[in-house]
């Protein structure tokens, strides 16, 4: 088992699941900060929200997807970004499955609002959130700065460091 | 207390993680504050809580059953022992039906009436076809699924909707 996780080969497809989480968060995140009133929307059609919380999230929420997306790409922070990304997914496939079971016909609002008819939910759509919650929690796991900010910064603050001898 | 001795996290991986959340925190807490502040400044931002509902339009899940398409030619529409049932709108009913076709026009929003059920099911008809408006989704084959659901057997619509079944009337000649 201790050899599974000195694997070599994880920092690799850790790198590449870092930025394809990324692409993922970058591109989902778009037309929420762009129309906050129609995520809104998209949220209370869960039903599953108190009313007083949707506006909240609705405002918050992509803000947090443009983050953790951004860290994942550059590389900074990169296992708290994995963290809020497992967070957000594990939130997503709760409220997906919720509707699923409820037999709500509606579209997911993952990368477009409710107004498209696109990515209607079902449980391919669950089994694409579990898939990728995997993928954030691998991150979390193997990423060990392969590239990236993080890598960067922690030989600057070794070189700066005074050597003990 | 001999034994074996519980599983530690090591002390630098409890800092790490420790580490980790506070970070996730830190930017869960400005992504708060981005998020609020830009909302604020915006034109089209919205109310930080909202007071009246959302009136959302989500199709309540109605009871569906199987149901199959026909054909608008196929003999078994035009046979005495079929109901024929029309799924669009009265005016459109109105306008062309074929001789016997009944009208529960179908509503996305509201179930079909009990006493609209029970109608076709004292019909004494051995087959119901259900015919609609031919878009997508079709009424037709929604109306069809409805009452399929709701125990009715052997219910199929009518692929097209009606304009085919128009059509095919018009080259029968009858009925």
């Amino acid at each position: 088992m201790r050899g599974f996780f000195d694997w070599r080969g994880h920092a690799i497809f850790a790198m590449a699941a870092r930025l394809y989480l990324a692409a993922i968060f970058l591109f989902a995140c778009w037309h929420k900060i762009l129309d906050p009133a129609a995520f809104a929307l998209d949220i209370a059609t869960y039903q599953i929200l108190p009313l007083y919380l949707v506006n909240p999230l609705a405002i918050v929420l992509p803000w947090v997807e443009l983050a953790a997306g951004l860290m994942l790409l550059l590389g900074f922070r990169t296992r708290a970004a994995a963290l809020l990304m497992a967070g957000m997914m594990a939130m997503f496939t709760v409220a997906i499955s919720i509707a699923v079971a409820k037999g709500l016909d509606m579209s997911c609002g993952c990368f477009a609002s409710q107004g498209s008819a696109d990515d209607p939910i079902s449980w391919h759509t669950i089994l694409r959130d579990l898939s990728w919650l995997l993928l954030a929690v691998y991150v979390f796991i193997f990423d060990r700065r392969p590239l990236g900010l993080d890598r960067l910064l922690g030989r600057r603050k070794n070189a700066a460091a005074p050597e003990i001898s | 207390m001999p034994g074996i001795a519980p599983a530690a996290i090591h002390p630098v991986h409890l800092q790490s993680l420790r580490a980790t959340v506070r970070d996730a925190l830190l930017v869960l807490a400005a992504c708060a504050a981005v998020g609020a502040a830009t909302n604020a400044l915006r034109p089209g931002g919205i109310a930080f809580v909202q007071r009246t509902e959302y009136e959302i339009l989500v199709p309540c899940p109605e009871g569906s059953g199987d149901t199959q398409a026909i054909q608008a030619d196929d003999p078994a529409v035009w046979d005495t022992r079929t109901l024929l049932v029309d799924a669009r709108s009265a005016a459109e009913h109105q306008r062309w039906h074929p001789t016997g076709a009944i009208a529960i026009p179908f509503d996305y929003l509201e179930p079909t009436a009990p006493e609209q059920v029970r109608r076709i099911a004292s019909s004494g008809a051995g087959r119901v076809v259900v015919f609609g408006d031919g878009g997508n989704p079709d009424s037709g084959e929604q109306l069809a699924r409805e009452i399929a659901g709701k125990g009715i057997r052997n219910v199929r619509f009518v692929e097209g909707g009606a304009p085919p079944l128009e059509k095919a009337a018009g080259l029968r000649g009858a009925r």
